[in-house]
């Protein structure tokens, strides 16, 4: 069940956190490779110390100058070449914190005892997360994930190695077709973010670039190499098109556009979102915002057309650019409506508001319009797939935080109403320090820092990615019980916010490949490094096998599937 | 046990007791009056694989062992001997071996020390006389460097002067120059030797045990005239001819070993394969403190 790779040393201090072994003759030990080592307290106890490798080091024994290696390589200098390899504790078992002894045989954990070093003997319910250097299974525990005992994924990379998505993406589909979910799988929904290039439009469509080879990777884990099942895309309406045809260039069938209605912009007091960047927290034009949410959603309860449109005064109101005026007619007269402005509000922050709303217009005029007949259909359904993507990498900044904010805002308040944690809510957003950043708030932070605190209990579970942890909120990220690092820009990965990784994994991320993240679970003190496997869904148009659809285009396969990425 | 530091008392370097006895024959290879330096042809081939013996010795503690009404000096060392083979690009420290013995003069109290670190094993030496303990150790130290295999060398080089070892590939190899072998007229060809050459062949020893000799400038800086200027033996056998031959062959062989200043103290007479060996002997010879720790447990 073990073999001896080496011995624990005696010149360096063994600690019960850390230690150094000396790599016997003939074997080897790797990064990440999982040891263990025993220690017999002289009661007899039997404490089991588990690890893995951090480092290792090779070095020339018996000469003392740098320069003595030349001597050595032509043979007129005796010396012994030594290895040795750093291990980091994960786990000690029974909890009795010794260090092991030096001379102590240390052992290469395999089988149940692996799962003992990573803890895992004791977890029921084990999500797939990825692969180790030798192609075992990582599983992290679901009750960290699910909100049992904690919930939400954090994952951090430098963008362009396809990584942070593709890793969302995987631990998505992962949940959802492992079993780990039990029955609850069936109903549990995801909430996809599409922030950049039309990449998560295909998650329907297999991927044609996947390989044998990648499909073994797939079976270790106990999944199967395939799509997702349930996926309803939505994008935004064409600008300019009166029939709302969705804006989507590769993907033709299959999408449905999404907007919302004047009568659902009033209603639900969507004008906040318009209002979501950095700086408008800092104006005084809040007020306003709020004073005009409140006349619009009184307007809209009094006279409401079934088409979606809304009169106000004597005006009905069908597109976004009319509400704007009506606004503007309120506000900006000789003589405002002390109940559209506010209180004691002067006329230049009359002004600031109208500006900033004018600016929106034609952002946001194809998303807020009642001049399409079968608008109802038209509004974002999560319940009717498992999975929703919501298309928004054409929009505009201001759009797209208008969006999520909006979307986030109903499956949140969905989740709040139903007040039960199950069917699970897994929302996917990338860019978060565009949503949540540290310096400053806007409502759609609000709803994160929700999500982010509340969200475990309600059964919405938040798996965020961004670049750089340290420009997103601090709690928004604090409360995520799984992080995941991927490739980290040097300066990035000197930073507070990754304190969660020991110094040699915080260098290694700087050099990490597309495709392993390091995976930092409660559960363990140490982050493990995980490969997972080629998404088995197309992540770009190109990949999409469309063998059942028209125009079925696609480049060769590449032998490295990540090639050009790093 | 002595209270005394060991390291008072301690014997002259093993190297210097070389035996000054004994007649000089300087005619062998070039009539004395005639001598000037020869700079070696060395082999077609230079040796495959070169040995290096050497051996080291270290007193742990000095003791005093009660004998009857008598109490007679003894003194527990450590002594270790090796061999690096130089073979190709690759230097390797083969059969080390260490021993810890008790010496003494033979007596009924004189017994083996068994320490929680090992055992000292007792060897009898001819006297109580700290010469005669200490040529017991030395004595030791050439046992176990005997035992060394040196299978399939084409040159043994043995750290300091034979002492009788016969072995056919072997070469003594003597770093310091305690005793002039010769007279002031050869001495200045001694000094003239430019790095790499030697001087004539010369037959010492008397008595049936005879060595074929001469001196050899290394490579390095020359400071004082004797700068880098060992001296080479060979059992006494053969011919004038043959043990020509062997000399200009281990004169072209070893001034690659030799070691640099910046390196080694004892540039560059310590070869780096014996500074090397000297230095892992020195460390499986184990921490004295912890040994003379153990060995005044043991006494009690």
């Amino acid at each position: 069940m073990s073999d001896v790779v080496g011995l624990v040393i005696g010149t360096d201090d063994a600690t019960p956190l850390e230690f150094w072994v000396a790599v016997a003759d003939g074997s080897h030990l790797q990064l990440d490779d999982v040891v263990a080592v025993t220690r017999v307290l002289p009661d007899g106890e039997r404490i089991n110390l588990y690890g893995i490798v951090s480092q290792v080091r090779a070095r020339h024994e018996g000469v003392r100058f740098d320069s003595d290696v030349f001597l050595v390589a032509e043979g007129r200098l005796p010396a012994e070449v030594s290895e040795a390899a750093q291990i980091q504790l994960t786990r000690v078992a029974p909890e009795t914190f010794v260090p092991p002894l030096p001379g102590a045989e240390v052992r290469r954990a395999t089988g149940t005892e692996r799962d003992a070093a990573l803890d895992l003997e004791d977890v029921e319910r084990r999500l797939p997360a990825g692969l180790s250097r030798n192609d075992e299974p990582i599983y992290l525990d679901l009750d960290f994930v699910d909100g049992t005992k904690g919930a939400h994924v954090n994952i951090s990379g430098i963008s362009g190695v396809a990584t942070k998505t593709s890793y969302a993406t995987f631990l998505l589909y992962s949940l959802f077709n492992s079993g780990v979910l039990g029955s609850e799988a069936m109903h549990a929904k995801g909430l996809i973010f599409n922030v950049k290039g039309e990449d998560l439009l295909f998650l329907d469509h297999p991927n044609a670039h996947l390989d044998p080879d990648q499909r073994r990777r797939y079976s270790a884990l106990g999944l199967e190499a395939a799509p997702f099942g349930s996926v309803g895309v939505l994008a935004p309406p064409r600008s300019g098109d009166p029939n709302a045809t969705p804006a989507t260039s590769s993907r033709a069938s299959g999408v449905r556009p999404f907007f919302w209605t004047i009568a659902d912009f009033c209603e639900q007091q969507l004008l906040p979102f318009l209002f979501a960047d950095a700086e408008d927290e800092r104006q005084q034009y809040t007020i306003v915002v709020q004073s005009v949410t409140a006349q619009l959603a009184q307007c809209a309860r009094q006279s409401t057309a079934p088409d979606g449109a809304v009169r106000i005064d004597k005006t009905t109101v069908r597109d976004f650019r009319t509400l704007v005026e009506v606004i503007e007619s309120k506000l900006a007269s000789d003589n405002p409506d002390p109940r559209w402005t506010g209180r004691a509000v002067g006329a230049g922050t009359v002004g600031a508001f109208i500006r900033r709303l004018h600016a929106s217009v034609r952002h946001v005029e194809h998303l807020i319009r009642a001049d399409i007949g079968d608008a109802p259909d038209h509004a974002i359904d999560l319940d009717s797939q498992q999975v929703t993507v919501v298309d928004i990498h054409r929009l505009h900044d201001r759009a797209k935080r208008f969006v999520v904010g909006v979307v986030l805002r109903q499956a949140f308040e969905a989740k709040e109403a139903s007040g039960s944690a199950k069917p699970l809510q897994f929302i996917v957003l990338d860019e978060l320090n565009k949503y949540a950043p540290s310096d400053s708030g806007s409502p759609i932070k609000e709803i994160l820092l929700d999500v982010a605190e509340r969200g475990r209990s309600l059964g919405v579970i938040l798996i965020g990615a961004q670049q750089t942890a340290s420009e997103v909120e601090r709690r928004v990220v604090a409360n995520s019980a799984v992080r995941a690092v991927g490739r980290l820009d040097s300066a990035e990965a000197r930073r507070d916010q990754y304190g969660f990784l020991p110094p040699v994994q915080r260098q290694r991320a700087t050099i990490l490949k597309p495709g392993s993240l390091y995976v930092a679970q409660p559960r363990l003190p140490v982050p493990l490094l995980v490969e997972f496997p080629f998404p088995a869904w197309a992540t770009r148009p190109a990949e999409a096998d469309r063998s059942q659809a028209p125009s079925g285009r696609g480049p060769t396969q590449p032998d490295d599937p990540f090639e050009g990425l790093s | 046990m002595e209270a005394w530091a060991p390291e008072y008392g301690l014997p002259a370097d093993p190297d210097h007791l070389e035996d000054p006895s004994g007649a000089v024959d300087l005619g062998v290879e070039l009539a004395a009056g005639q001598w000037s330096p020869i700079t070696p042809a060395g082999a077609a081939e230079p040796p495959g694989c070169v040995v290096f013996v050497d051996g080291v010795q270290r007193i742990d503690a000095r003791i005093w062992i009660t004998d009857g009404d008598r109490t007679r000096p003894g003194v527990c060392a450590s002594v270790a001997a090796g061999a690096v083979r130089c073979e190709g690009s690759a230097a390797r420290i083969a059969d080390p071996r260490v021993f810890r013995g008790v010496y003494a003069a033979v007596s009924d109290a004189a017994g083996p020390i068994v320490t929680r670190h090992g055992a000292y094993e007792l060897v009898p030496c001819a006297g109580d006389a700290p010469d005669s303990l200490h040529n017991g150790i030395r004595n030791q130290m050439t046992r176990l460097e005997a035992q060394l295999a040196a299978d399939g060398a084409d040159l043994v080089v043995f750290d300091g002067p034979l002492r009788g070892r016969a072995d056919a590939k072997g070469v003594g190899f003597v770093k310091t120059h305690q005793v002039g072998y010769l007279p002031d007229g050869e001495q200045r060809v001694l000094t003239a030797l430019e790095a790499g050459q030697r001087t004539p062949l010369f037959l010492i020893g008397g008595a049936g045990v005879t060595r074929w000799s001469w001196y050899l400038r290394l490579p390095g800086p020359v400071i004082h005239p004797l700068s880098g200027v060992v001296r080479c033996e060979l059992p006494g056998t053969g011919t004038v001819n043959e043990a020509r031959v062997r000399a200009d062959e281990i004169s072209a062989a070893l001034p690659r070993f030799a070691s640099e200043p910046h390196k080694e103290a004892r540039a560059p007479q310590n070869l780096y394969p014996i500074a090397g060996l000297e230095a892992d002997l020195r460390r499986r010879l184990g921490d004295r403190e912890i040994l003379e720790r153990a060995l005044r447990l043991a006494a009690h």
